[in-house]
């Protein structure tokens, strides 16, 4: 599943479950992006080390709300490397950092709409952890 | 370095405002009122046997009239405080009229006791703000420097400290003797002259422990250098510091992150401050602090390679090495860290912490002047041509990597100790690899199964040893030149050297077994407890802080009761522990200064033989 798949799965999700659903493998997808690309040699290096951690929280926030549908199993068959290795970390920054801003505002929209305080309070510590991914990689969305 | 005002500050104060000898001896010449003397040296010897109370690793009354073996410096301690009693029951005498400290002395040599007396006052204050005591009378450590305060290095140097003021006090003793212009009866001369012939003493037994077993100038530069328990403000850089501020910068963020580390290692499993997300944080910033040391010692071996002695900048490599192998672990702790997860989410002060000591290292590292951790690709390390212009520049630049150093070592212990302590309430969670086919479950999340946790607690093991190897080679850079950070190697060993060794927190309490939990024999509540199969670390906590409380109180009643417990005045204070212990070392040793000591059962009842002369 690549970032932009992954963005539009979230566009098209349609109710909290299916939000919850998208947004958990976003974050997840982009964990296993940013760490396959963790280089102390790349200018990215920082951006990356931290994001990876944003995007674990986030995926946990998520994973923790009341109304996350139940899902197979985590892991990298569902939400493998978003881009083949050639491509520059640039790129893969940029469109994680789209992914990320797309992130904030469904999770913000889905805050709005939940009716359970789980469900809210998990959703808004996600969009914390999106908006923190934008913050961190955003430069190369720009 | 830090800002902070340290203990040395005031220990310096005290003997400068007692001046020289020859400065004291011209001031007990001026002469003065016996009595305002008196009270004025009663205030600097009772302060000074507080501090040997406090601190000192000796207890102060034994449930035995069993003799004791101590160790040298142990023994000295027990002499210190022998000696200090009797000089302040001297001093008191009928009961010196008190003065009230905002009121003026007199005389000269009083008004200097009442100065020295101020800042030694101050300075046992400061230490205090590092320590507490818990309801069971076992003082505990408030900061990472309490540990440091009653380690064998930090408290021997303290004796020496005492010892030093006590030599320079002591002769006034002899000055006071016959001067024209003093003036108060002979009983209170004669108890001035005696308290000073304790002070002699004193100083005597502490310089005899010195010779056999010496105190280092390292262990004196770690006493000195304890601050006050109180950290600067949180400060994030706004990008217009020269490279001196940012130095400074880095070593604020770093006392901040090791103060947060050590308080992070104590929270209990269950507390909400231990969560995944603050160890993910604090490890993934701890990755780019050791990255930015790493870049900041390469700068600086190439920059001391040009007009610096070769080994330094050898060594300095050496150290960027092991920073790069300490970056490598810590982002292996993170990788580890993302398959598990929490309960709650918040953020730590420790993961803030750790956050800011990697902006501000990377501020230093990096070569542009706003540079955060979300910057792009725009940005090259600082040539080291600008990081340390001149070779005077160098030590501030590496005592900054070594104070950012030695908080990785810090987080990594405090990041294991919470791992193993959220496992051991089952809060560290994984996803269930097979979820029931119930799909209603909302949260298919299960306790981390053993290996899983010991495969993390072992990465951290692993990033501890690494950060420590980053930081005592820093150490080595900064010792070599004469970094002002030197001193936190010497805290890091004296510590560890007291966690190994199972060295005891100095106890203020009477209950000598009280000293050091990790080999506490259980008493009759831990026993039961024990034979009920009770493994509940909070209960047997409990049982054991009821046994030490209900010793005490045995000790306590038994010292009461015994005519030889009480001190009230020199004739009844008898024959104390000091004394059992002075005895059996004396039929030891055979030495001349404790055969002297022999003399106790005497001079308990009557005074010191020298004063009766």
């Amino acid at each position: 599943m690549t970032f932009i798949s992954a963005g539009d799965r979230l566009e098209q999700a349609v109710g909290l479950a299916a939000v919850l659903g998208a947004a958990y493998e976003a974050f997840e997808g982009m964990r296993w992006e940013f760490r396959a690309r963790e280089d102390p040699a790349t200018r990215w290096f920082a951006g990356f080390v931290m994001a990876a951690a944003a995007a674990a929280d986030g995926r946990d926030a998520v994973a923790f709300a009341p109304s996350m549908p139940a899902r197979p199993r985590r892991g990298a068959a569902e939400s493998g490397p978003g881009l083949p290795a050639r491509e520059s970390a640039e790129r893969a920054a940029g469109e994680a950092a789209e992914l990320s801003r797309r992130l904030a505002e469904c999770l913000t929209r889905a805050a709005g709409l939940a009716s359970d305080r789980g469900d809210r309070e998990a959703c808004e510590q996600a969009c914390r952890c999106a908006r923190e991914i934008f913050d961190l990689l955003g430069g190369a969305a720009l | 370095v830090t800002g902070r005002a340290v203990i040395g500050d005031f220990l310096d104060a005290a003997r400068g405002q007692l001046g020289s000898a020859a400065h004291l001896r011209l001031a007990a010449g001026r002469g003065g009122d016996l009595r305002e003397i008196s009270h004025s040296l009663l205030r600097v010897v009772t302060v000074m046997n507080r501090y040997v109370q406090d601190f000192s690793a000796v207890p102060r009354q034994v449930p035995s009239r069993e003799p004791l073996e101590l160790a040298t410096w142990e023994r000295a301690s027990l002499e210190a405080r022998n000696a200090l009693t009797t000089a302040a029951v001297l001093l008191r005498g009928d009961g010196t009229s008190g003065r009230s400290p905002d009121m003026d002395a007199g005389s000269e040599l009083a008004r200097r006791l009442d100065a020295a007396w101020l800042s030694l006052a101050a300075g046992r204050d400061l230490l205090h703000t590092h320590l507490t005591r818990a309801l069971s009378g076992i003082v505990e450590p408030r900061s990472e420097w309490g540990p440091v305060i009653t380690s064998r290095p930090a408290t021997r140097a303290l004796l020496a400290e005492l010892a030093l003021l006590a030599h320079q006090i002591a002769p006034v003793g002899a000055s006071l003797a016959l001067p024209p212009r003093t003036h108060g009866t002979p009983d209170a001369r004669r108890r001035l002259t005696a308290a000073c012939e304790w002070l002699h003493m004193l100083d005597t037994s502490i310089r005899t422990a010195h010779q056999d077993e010496p105190v280092s100038v390292a262990d004196r530069e770690l006493l000195h250098a304890i601050p006050v328990n109180w950290l600067q403000p949180r400060r994030l850089p706004e990008g217009t510091e020269p490279v001196e501020g940012l130095c400074g910068g880095v070593i604020t963020a770093a006392e901040r992150a090791r103060h947060a580390a050590w308080a992070s290692a104590s929270v209990t499993g269950r507390s909400p401050a231990m969560s995944v997300s603050s160890l993910r944080q604090a490890a993934a910033a701890s990755t780019l602090t050791s990255h930015h040391c790493e870049i900041l010692l390469r700068s600086l071996s190439t920059r001391t390679a040009r007009d610096g002695p070769a080994e330094l900048s050898a060594g300095l490599l050496v150290a960027a090495e092991a920073a790069r192998g300490a970056s490598r672990s810590w982002l292996s702790v993170a990788h580890a860290l993302d398959d598990v997860t929490t309960d709650t989410q918040g953020l730590s002060r420790a993961a803030t912490a750790a956050r800011d000591l990697a902006l501000w290292t990377g501020r230093l590292a990096y070569a542009d002047p706003h540079w955060t951790l979300a910057s792009g690709p725009s940005h090259e390390a600082r040539p080291p041509q600008t990081l340390a212009p001149q070779p005077d520049d160098v030590p501030g630049v590496v005592a900054a990597v070594h104070y950012a150093c030695d908080a990785m070592t810090g987080f990594a212990h405090a990041g294991r100790e919470q791992v193993r302590a959220g496992a051991g309430v089952d809060r560290i969670l994984v996803a269930a690899e097979n979820p029931p086919d119930i799909w209603d479950i909302p949260m298919p999340y299960v306790r981390a199964p053993r290996e899983r946790i010991d495969a993390i607690l072992a990465l951290y093991q692993f990033t501890s040893t690494a950060s420590a190897d980053a930081a005592a080679s820093a150490a080595d850079a900064a010792t070599v030149v004469k970094a002002t950070s030197s001193v936190l190697a010497t805290a890091r060993s004296a510590t560890d050297a007291g966690r190994q060794g199972g060295e005891r927190l100095a106890s203020t309490g009477s209950d000598p077994s009280a000293a050091g939990k990790a080999r506490e024999e259980p008493g009759p509540v831990g026993r039961i407890l024990h034979g009920l199969g009770v493994t509940s670390p909070d209960l047997l906590r409990r049982g054991a802080d009821i046994d030490r409380v209900g010793k005490q109180l045995i000790i306590e009643a038994t010292a009461e009761n015994e005519p030889w417990g009480r001190q009230a005045n020199p004739a009844t204070l008898g024959r104390s522990i000091g004394t059992a212990v002075s005895d059996s070392h004396a039929r030891k040793s055979g030495d001349r200064r404790t055969t002297l000591l022999e003399g106790d059962r005497v001079w308990l009842l009557r005074e010191p033989p020298e004063a009766e002369a």
